[in-house]
């Protein structure tokens, strides 16, 4: 049984009472556009809750990694990590809408929305079971839909959100047809019993047992932005309020890659080793259809998104190899890490830009850096760590990523070319962040300097620190990603 | 006459094959909801068929739950394409090009 006092239970408390009282609150007051209040309210939500998630690390409360539970939640290492990495996500959501959202209409809904889309990311990561997987899945995608589509009268918000939705709709139905599956050849929604039942199934039975982890890899492959399904991922992140961009691009990815590992990773370690060469070349892929079409893109919040699915495929270079070698997970979990924040502070920026400047043609962002230069420079370190370039964040997670794979090539033999791919594209990317950073700072005539906003300069101020800090002293993150990782073997049965 | 377990699933895949088809050939928004829901049905009916020939509910309890998820869903679904039609008095999906690149 799990105690009250656990990490999931009590964030369902907090973030669940919070977000179900803030509509409720703004009904009695009578009044719109109070836009700080409710913000205020959110943000203190957050911090209770990513302060309580680091109380139970610091004292000790967490089981390290226990993938499998008989309960429907497990209260591990594992889902801690996620729920530190989306949180912070969640958080910089809330202070970047403090200026975006002013003088729009329903706040309330708005913040009340984004707790409750953060609840479903994090219960994602800490559910051991099918049936809690789904539910929590469904209460993150089902609010992000309607804030995608938040901005009523703009035409693009509303297309981004029919794209969004009709494809989150597609992916939520055939993640429960998988589930259906899986139900029926194991006769159990609990992700250690189906696992287990994988492992003993009947040999007639194994084409079934594929096409239910095919189904799993295509559902969550959708919210991932893996390469054969991310055509609504552009058109939604340029369409949607740069905000929830940020929600959608650090968080809810994030969550399809704990779903990820809670269930393909560990069946694909049951049923056929061979999977792990479709995650590679799928991984390839990703990267290299994100990069290439990133170089091409005019607007900023597309070449983003473009960025976005580059950065999955670097994810997944991970999971592919992790049977092969432990720094795999390892990788990938801190990529995670790092991606919440760098992606988020980018989005941020781009946050920033839209609200003062109203642009997010790149053309039109010269001399930016003289326009708003804290902005620009938090974007700068944010699209140089995606790249990799030392000594930032980014970098250490790139290594310990390609070192893994170079790692497995002692027992696979196309673990090496991943971190081949991996480091072609790297370099491709810092192809098209160098020519934006050109056109910032070394085009343009000299512009006046704008105001920006207070609550997105805190962003990037606390971003750099953190890209800069963890780029300069690594250690407490990697022992953090060591302790968080887990270690799969088929001996943690339940 | 008895049920066998084959004919459920055997109807559900076909289900599943119809959903599928409507997705990729229709672009009228609310064909394309329709084609989804089919999809999450066939996918009920699996789980139903399955928890009557097991000894516990499991696959009922979690029908339940997705039916109730999938009437969520197209609540704001349904809502978001009447924001559409209200804009472009069209709801055909082809005809939204604000977004392209």
């Amino acid at each position: 049984m799990l105690e009250l006092s656990s990490t999931p239970l009590v964030i369902i408390a907090i973030l669940g009472t919070v977000g179900v009282l803030l509509p409720i609150i703004s009904i009695a007051r009578k009044e719109k556009g109070s836009n700080s209040f409710y913000a205020v309210i959110a943000f203190s939500a957050l911090i209770v809750s990513i302060g309580y998630v680091a109380y139970q690390f610091i004292s000790d409360n967490i089981l390290p990694s226990a993938l499998f539970s008989k309960d429907v939640l497990v209260d591990d290492a594992f889902g801690g990590f996620f729920a530190i990495a989306m949180l912070i996500v969640a958080i910089f959501t809330t202070v970047g809408s403090f200026n975006y959202m002013r003088k729009k209409n329903y706040p309330a809904v708005y913040y009340s929305l984004i707790l409750l889309s953060t609840i479903g990311m994090v219960l994602v990561a800490y559910s051991t079971d099918l049936v809690m997987l789904f539910v929590a899945w469904e209460l993150m995608s089902i609010p992000t839909y309607v804030l995608v589509g938040f901005i009523k009268k703009n035409p693009s918000s509303n297309e981004a959100a029919l794209k969004y939705f009709l494809f989150g709709a597609l992916s939520s139905a055939i993640i429960v047809y998988g589930i259906s599956l899986s139900y029926g050849l194991t006769g159990s929604t609990n992700i250690g019993e189906v696992i287990h039942g994988y492992a003993t199934l009947d040999a007639s039975l194994l084409p079934l047992a594929l096409l239910s982890v095919g189904m799993f890899i295509a559902g969550f492959g959708f919210k991932m932005g893996l390469v054969p399904f991310h055509q609504w991922l552009p058109d939604t992140y340029e369409g949607s309020p740069p905000t929830i961009t940020t929600l959608l691009a650090a968080g809810t990815k994030k969550a399809g890659f704990a779903a990820t590992i809670r269930v393909i990773v560990l069946g694909m370690v049951v049923l056929n080793l061979d999977w792990t060469l479709a995650l590679g070349i799928i991984a390839v892929m990703t990267m290299t259809i994100g990069n290439i079409a990133a170089i091409m893109q005019k607007n900023l919040a597309r070449m983003l998104a473009y960025s976005s699915i580059a950065h999955a495929g670097y994810i997944l270079i991970g999971l592919a190899i992790s049977p092969y070698s432990t720094l795999g997970l390892q990788g990938s979990l801190y990529q995670i890490m790092n991606h919440s924040v760098m992606k988020g502070a980018a989005f941020i920026a781009v946050t920033g830009i839209v609200t003062t400047l109203a642009v997010t043609n790149i053309d039109k962002l010269k001399g930016l850096g003289r326009r708003m230069p804290i902005t620009s420079l938090g974007l700068v370190i944010s699209l140089f760590a995606l790249a990799g370039v030392p000594p930032l964040a980014g970098f250490w997670s790139k290594i310990v990523l390609f070192g893994g794979a170079l790692d497995a090539g002692s027992t696979i033999w196309w673990a090496p070319w991943l971190a081949i791919a991996g480091v072609l594209n790297s370099a491709l990317s810092l192809a098209y962040y160098g020519w934006l950073t050109r056109k910032m700072y070394f085009e343009g005539e000299t512009e006046k300097r704008v105001s920006e906003p207070k609550s997105v300069i805190a962003i990037m101020i606390f971003s750099m620190i953190f890209l800069v800090g963890f780029g300069i002293y690594p250690d407490p993150i990697i022992k953090f990603v060591e302790f968080a990782a887990p270690t799969l073997s088929l001996d943690i049965m339940p | 006459m008895t049920n066998e377990l084959i004919d459920f699933v055997l109807v559900s895949i076909a289900l599943l094959g119809i959903g599928i088809y409507g997705l990729s050939v229709k672009r009228n928004a609310i064909r394309m909801l329709f084609s989804i829901e089919i999809i999450i049905n066939a996918a009920n009916l699996n789980l139903v068929a399955f928890g009557r020939f097991l000894p516990h509910s499991g696959g009922q309890t979690l029908a339940l739950f997705s039916i109730a998820i999938a009437a969520a869903e197209v609540a704001v679904g349904l809502s978001l394409i009447i924001v559409a039609y209200r804009m472009y008095q069209n709801i055909d999906i082809a005809d939204f090009r604000n977004l392209k690149g």
